[in-house]
């Protein structure tokens, strides 16, 4: 798709019916033993049949370690474990949301084109409820990656329909410094979304979390904390949360969300974080 | 595929390892749980507990290195949200306990025991990664006085998880079996780290970890031996880098009577099940009927063949 960044195809139906945006699939890169682990990748994009049935996901992922190269290097035909669909996903859109920005850092994009079209009501996901009318109008994805060299599915958005917003660290594409500093400068000269989501590294979302509040614009953040398991069980992932009643506790990322609202997220983690 | 450890029976040996299949509930989608021969949920403790900073856990080769600290909500919350989620599982549920200090795991065996739904408790004196608990699993003499006194305050048969990161662990393992073991569960994780040295730090928040996951197996297995050939009495729950009915195979045939799978289910979430299906043509290849026919038949390879069964039809001599 672009610099060390790809996309996959597994044949998986029954997941692929099940799985909203947001949602996450853990695949093992091996059927043997080293690499160990599955990786967490987040649902690219779910493909339909001919007669419109869902029989697979796509993954974009970049390659970042010993998994995902071994992951670049799966040839048609291979069988890799894989589960999900896990997390929580996104909801709904919320009652009266209308213009939504998406905020992404990295390889933080990838939730985001199905995210788009779901919500715009060009397609279903999941089992559950959908959309219902009227849909959300416009969404614009603020996209910010070190250098050009990284952009990847740009045609993806475009093809939604989706307006797309560049930063780059170097200045080769679009706004030269932080993607929240363009969103900041944007909705400075009066262009307002009703929400925002947002995925990417921490202190992009941190920063995304300060311009929701001091905007007092809602926003869900999706998380990326480093998982081992994805369901729950290894307790690596887990993020500090504030409760309705100003506690905070420490939540798995992989079950709780990733996706959680911003307003809830702290980011200093454990003992000092829950008191104790 | 039944199985005895001291007063402990169990429809099989195969188990999942404490700290590795969360508080059960996250597994009922991947794995059959009542066809399980035991369940031991994530270790609870008196308090609830934070745990430690992320990260918590890193890969190694053919590994996993964990620091998560105990993080759990603690054993008010255990008895009154999980207790009764565990009890309409139709398999042993064995709870995992750790105590900063024996009057702990002594007042925490007591609460439990009056509870309805366990079968047994599993004493954990040996995470690498809290301030006591390892220090309680490598004295011998604390070993056997707080196995003895959690064993007169309970009814439950009780297992002694113990720590391979001692010079001889025969000598732990006999300290729990006079302290009134009914088996001791072998191993724990091992103490490791992980080095990013570009930045000239450990990559885990706790700077040490626990390893598990395939590269301790032998590791694992040799200390199931050891413990076997020096206590044949003891009965012994073999852990570490169990993925397959052939390392369960492994370990039964090394002295241990039943097994837990541990870091697997992170890479494989249907590995117990699988491992469970798969364990019954692996114990026929061996002409066995029972699990207990196989249990520590390992010989040294200094040690000869047994006599061979005869192959002659049997004679009728009078």
């Amino acid at each position: 798709m672009a610099q060390d960044t790809y996309r996959i195809r597994l044949e998986a139906p029954g997941l692929a019916a099940r799985i909203r945006p947001g949602q996450f699939v853990m695949v093992r890169p091996t059927l043997g033993l080293d690499p160990l682990l599955g990786r967490p990748f987040a649902l690219y994009e779910v493909v339909r049949g001919e007669g419109g049935e869902p029989w697979a996901i796509d993954l974009a992922y970049l390659v970042m370690g010993r998994g995902t190269a071994r992951l670049a290097g799966a040839r048609s035909g291979d069988r890799l474990p894989l589960w999900g669909p896990l997390g929580n996903g996104f909801g709904l859109p919320r009652a009266g949301v209308r213009r939504v920005a998406m905020v992404a850092g990295g390889i933080g994009q990838t939730p985001f084109v199905a995210l788009a079209r779901w919500w715009m009501g060009q397609e279903r996901y999941g089992l559950g409820p959908q959309p219902g009318e009227p849909w959300v109008e416009a969404v614009r994805l603020y996209y910010g990656v070190r250098t050009a060299g990284y952009l990847a599915g740009l045609e993806d958005f475009e093809a939604a329909g989706v307006e797309v917003r560049l930063a780059t660290n170097d200045g080769s594409a679009g706004y030269r410094g932080y993607v929240t500093e363009l969103l900041e400068r944007d909705l400075e000269s009066g262009w307002r979304p009703d929400h925002l989501v947002g995925c990417g590294p921490e202190p992009m979302l941190r920063a995304l979390q300060g311009v929701a509040g001091r905007l007092g614009l809602s926003c869900d953040l999706s998380l990326e904390n480093h998982m081992a398991c994805g369901f729950g069980a290894c307790f690596s992932c887990v993020a500090p949360i504030r409760a309705e009643d100003g506690t905070v506790d420490l939540k798995r990322v992989c079950v709780e969300g990733p996706v959680f609202d911003a307003a809830r997220v702290e980011w200093e983690s454990g003992e000092a974080a829950r008191g104790l | 595929m039944g199985v005895r450890l001291g007063r402990l029976k169990l429809a099989n040996p195969v188990l999942v390892a404490s700290g590795t299949f969360g508080y059960i509930r996250e597994l009922a989608a991947y794995v059959p749980l009542d066809r399980l021969g035991g369940l031991i949920p994530k270790t609870i403790t008196p308090r609830p507990r934070a745990g430690n900073p992320t990260p918590r856990t890193v890969e190694t080769p053919c590994g996993l290195l964990n620091a998560i600290g105990l993080d759990n909500d603690g054993i008010d919350h255990f008895i009154a949200h999980h207790l009764p989620y565990l009890r309409t599982i139709r398999t042993a549920v064995i709870a995992n306990i750790a105590g900063e200090d024996e009057d702990q795991f002594v007042a925490m065996a007591e609460r439990l025991s009056a509870e309805p739904g366990l079968a047994a408790l599993e004493l954990n004196i040996s995470c690498p990664n809290v301030t006591h608990g390892l220090d309680l699993g490598v004295d011998p003499t604390i070993v056997r006085r707080l196995v003895g006194r959690v064993r007169r305050a309970s009814d439950l048969p009780i297992i002694a998880k113990l720590t391979p990161n001692v010079t001889d662990v025969t000598v732990i393992a006999a300290a729990a079996a006079e302290g009134g073991a009914d088996a001791v569960s072998l191993v724990n994780t091992f103490k490791g780290m992980a080095v990013d040295w570009r930045r000239r730090r450990p990559i885990l928040a706790n700077d040490i970890g626990g390893l598990s996951g395939p590269a301790i197996k032998p590791l694992a297995l040799r200390m199931v031996w050891e413990v076997q050939r020096a206590l044949p009495n003891l009965p012994i729950i073999g852990i570490g880098g169990i993925w397959t009915a052939d390392d369960a195979m492994e370990f039964l045939v090394a002295g241990a009577s039943a097994i837990q799978v541990g870091t697997a289910t992170f890479a494989d979430p249907g590995a117990a099940g699988r491992l469970l299906e798969q364990l019954p043509a692996k114990i026929a290849e061996l002409h066995v009927s029972r699990v207990s026919d196989l249990v520590g038949t390992l010989r040294s390879n200094r040690e000869p063949d047994p006599v061979p069964p005869s192959v002659e039809p049997s004679r009728r001599i009078s």
